[in-house]
């Protein structure tokens, strides 16, 4: 139990930068994925579009019988769609968009501030560099893979639908290879927040283990 | 005394009030796609036109019904099914993999179900689809795609005929380089030869033949597989207004009329509403075009849409999908039935280009004059060549594959001059078989209309 407890107190003592984490990452994420955008197809936005998202939200809540169901379409709920139209064509098409949804800012949020933990953790535990660099990696996959999940950019070209694998073919993944591992990305995500949740106890562990071992051990002998 | 009859009297003048209050009001929000030929029957133009609103229903417990009827417009079929989950559409209107995604995804939910209620339109053989190549390019046949990079919107239509006609050409894909892209992107690229083919749904590969920047190699038709449209509705909506689904179905069926009554005026108008240029919607909806309007669901429908889910399970595998329960005729009987028509004759005719456009004129469209026809290819270059030696303005030109029966473009068709008769041919490979055949030369449309070009 003393780890965990460590971890309470480390997160009631500084819950504020924590919390300063989580904001900071999950709108870095946002920024991030823009220029990715931005980059990738050479071209600013030339359309923007704000959704009423608590009142979809209450939509879908009254019309969703089933608390799974409704939890899983509120996922996927926008709350702005920031992105660039074809107008070569027709009445014009969405060729690329950045869509912000609130349940992945929540996510993305919760990662940064889990991040912040671990580091904070990290520098208050007394241990060799390249033990700490290890560490510091293992917190930076599980990062990567819960981040790389959570990407919301779109392309007209995969059907239109925001999903994580856009990111993955923008980077120049095969299409194939993309799609295939479309469905792995919950897995990809629980993997990510596991590592981190594990690395997270093996610091409190560790911070926890001297004291434990000074047990009995006079203090001024 | 006095304030009881006052009383009396504002509850009296109240009760009308009271009852427009409590008069419901009906949302139908339908999800289309105004750059998607085939779903104009259930979209755009039932929208223009205002045909839903015509059949809805006036009587009995809709007698004091609001009506909010909502359209929006969408590039693809996927964004609709994902706003038809959370119920801000109630009915979508889509090609026939996207529809199947629609299914898949309801029936993986464990509260929610759509229903796929009726048909928009059909090419038989799976024209609509095609793969496009560079208009300067040298490839002329699927073969010449090894090692070549081949574009198509990933989970579209297109993108399944692609990968069937690469398996029917024993072409596996490590053999060439599949690219995902949108059609727009596509289309682009086509036009600045930045890649070397891409394959695309209705109505893109013809509008890049239009426009002249791309030229077909392969003809969705070549797969075989019947390349259809529908429309899905929400199921919790249809259980608890079907007459709103059967007076959507009417519009649907009223949309098809319009359009075959008068397909000059109909493409006209929906070029003005979608920005589709006319021309290449007249391909699509003029006689002998590729669509065949038709909103029945024909067994063969099913056929095709169960092999679809099966190229989709192995390619995106997606959720698995109970047609039994997701496809009704219901609702489109029951429409047919409230119009007097004959469902099941409508169901049992099938129109295959082949047969149907046998014989059929060669047309020209002229800026001022409109469409004129003519019975032989002779008397068609004659009215060609003399039309341009005056000056005159062709908007387009139309001719018939010799062999598959589909509508072309004058101007893309390969043509074979054998004695002093002309044949077109979609592709260039049965143009040349068929002018070894019959003693013939394949020549451009220029050199054809050339042969009657009178000096001086």
């Amino acid at each position: 139990m003393a780890p965990l407890s460590i971890i309470a107190g480390e997160i009631r003592q500084r819950w504020r930068p924590l919390l300063i984490w989580g904001v900071l990452f999950a709108a870095l994420h946002q920024v991030a994925m823009f220029l990715a955008l931005v980059l990738r197809f050479r071209d600013w936005p030339n359309y923007v579009t704000f959704y009423d998202w608590p009142g979809n939200v209450l939509h879908i809540i009254r019309s969703t019988p089933s608390v799974r169901d409704m939890i899983g379409i509120i996922r996927e709920e926008w709350l702005i769609e920031i992105g660039r139209m074809n107008y070569d064509y027709g009445t014009g098409i969405s060729e690329w968009s950045l869509n912000i949804m609130p349940s992945r800012l929540l996510v993305l949020c919760l990662l940064g501030a889990m991040v912040g933990l671990a580091f904070s953790l990290l520098r208050r535990n007394a241990c060799a560099a390249p033990t700490r660099a290890g560490l510091k990696a293992t917190t930076g996959l599980g990062a990567f893979m819960v981040a790389l999940t959570n990407v919301t950019m779109s392309w007209v070209v995969c059907c239109a639908t925001p999903t994580w694998v856009v990111g993955l073919a923008m980077l120049g993944l095969g299409t194939s290879t993309s799609l295939a591992l479309e469905r792995s990305g919950p897995l990809l995500s629980v993997m990510g927040f596991g590592l981190l949740t594990a690395l997270i106890l093996y610091l409190a562990w560790r911070k926890s283990r001297p004291a434990q071992q000074s047990k009995g051990v006079p203090a001024h002998a | 005394m006095k304030t009881f009859l006052k009383t009396t009297l504002t509850s009296t003048a109240l009760v009308p009030l009271a009852f427009a209050a409590w008069a419901e009001e009906i949302t139908i929000a339908i999800g289309h796609q105004s750059m998607c030929t085939d779903t104009y029957t259930a979209g755009i133009v039932v929208k223009e036109l205002g045909l839903l609103e015509k059949y809805l229903p006036t009587d009995g417990e809709y007698a004091d019904a609001e009506w909010n009827i909502t359209w929006s417009d969408y590039s693809s079929g996927g964004p609709i099914t994902n706003q038809m989950l959370a119920n801000k559409l109630n009915i979508g209107v889509m090609g026939d993999y996207p529809l199947i995604v629609n299914g898949a995804k309801f029936q993986e939910t464990d509260s929610l179900r759509s229903i796929y209620v009726a048909g928009t339109g059909y090419n038989l053989k799976g024209s609509g689809n095609a793969i496009v190549v560079p208009v300067e390019s040298d490839i002329y046949s699927i073969d010449q795609l090894r090692g070549k990079s081949v574009s198509t919107p990933v989970g579209s239509a297109a993108w399944g005929m692609l990968l069937k006609a690469m398996q029917d050409n024993d072409m596996p894909a490590g053999e060439y380089v599949l690219k995902n892209q949108s059609p727009a992107v596509g289309a682009a690229n086509i036009a600045a030869g930045k890649i070397d083919a891409h394959s695309d749904f209705c109505p893109w590969s013809e509008i890049m033949e239009f426009r002249g920047t791309g030229r077909k190699i392969y003809d969705g038709s070549e797969a075989g597989v019947p390349y259809l449209h529908g429309v899905v509705v929400r199921e919790d909506f249809a259980e608890e207004y079907p007459e709103v689904v059967e007076a959507f179905l009417k519009a649907v069926i009223e949309a098809g009329d319009w359009i075959r009554e008068d397909p000059m005026r109909a493409v006209t108008e929906m070029e003005t509403w979608t920005g589709v240029e006319k021309e290449v919607l007249y391909l699509y909806f003029s006689e002998g075009g590729h669509l065949t309007l038709d909103p029945t669901i024909k067994t063969e429908w099913v056929d095709a849409l169960k092999f679809d889910h099966g190229v989709l399970v192995r390619e995106k595998a997606i959720p698995p999908l109970d047609f039994e329960a997701w496809i009704t005729e219901d609702y489109i009987k029951a429409a047919y039935a409230d119009m007097g028509l004959d469902y099941e004759a409508d169901k049992a005719a099938t129109i295959d280009p082949k047969e149907a456009n046998a014989g059929l004129p060669a047309e020209i469209w002229h800026a001022r004059d409109g469409v004129s026809t003519y019975e032989t290819m002779p008397e068609f270059l004659a009215a060609v060549a003399t039309m341009r030696g005056t000056g005159a303005k062709l908007n387009a030109t139309y001719v018939y594959d010799s062999e598959t029966g589909l509508k072309l473009f004058g101007k893309t068709a390969f043509w074979v001059k054998a004695d002093e008769d002309y044949a077109t041919f979609l592709r260039k490979g049965e143009a040349e078989d068929y002018a070894a055949t019959h003693a013939g030369e394949v020549i451009t449309f220029d050199a054809a209309i050339a042969d009657f070009t009178s000096e001086g």
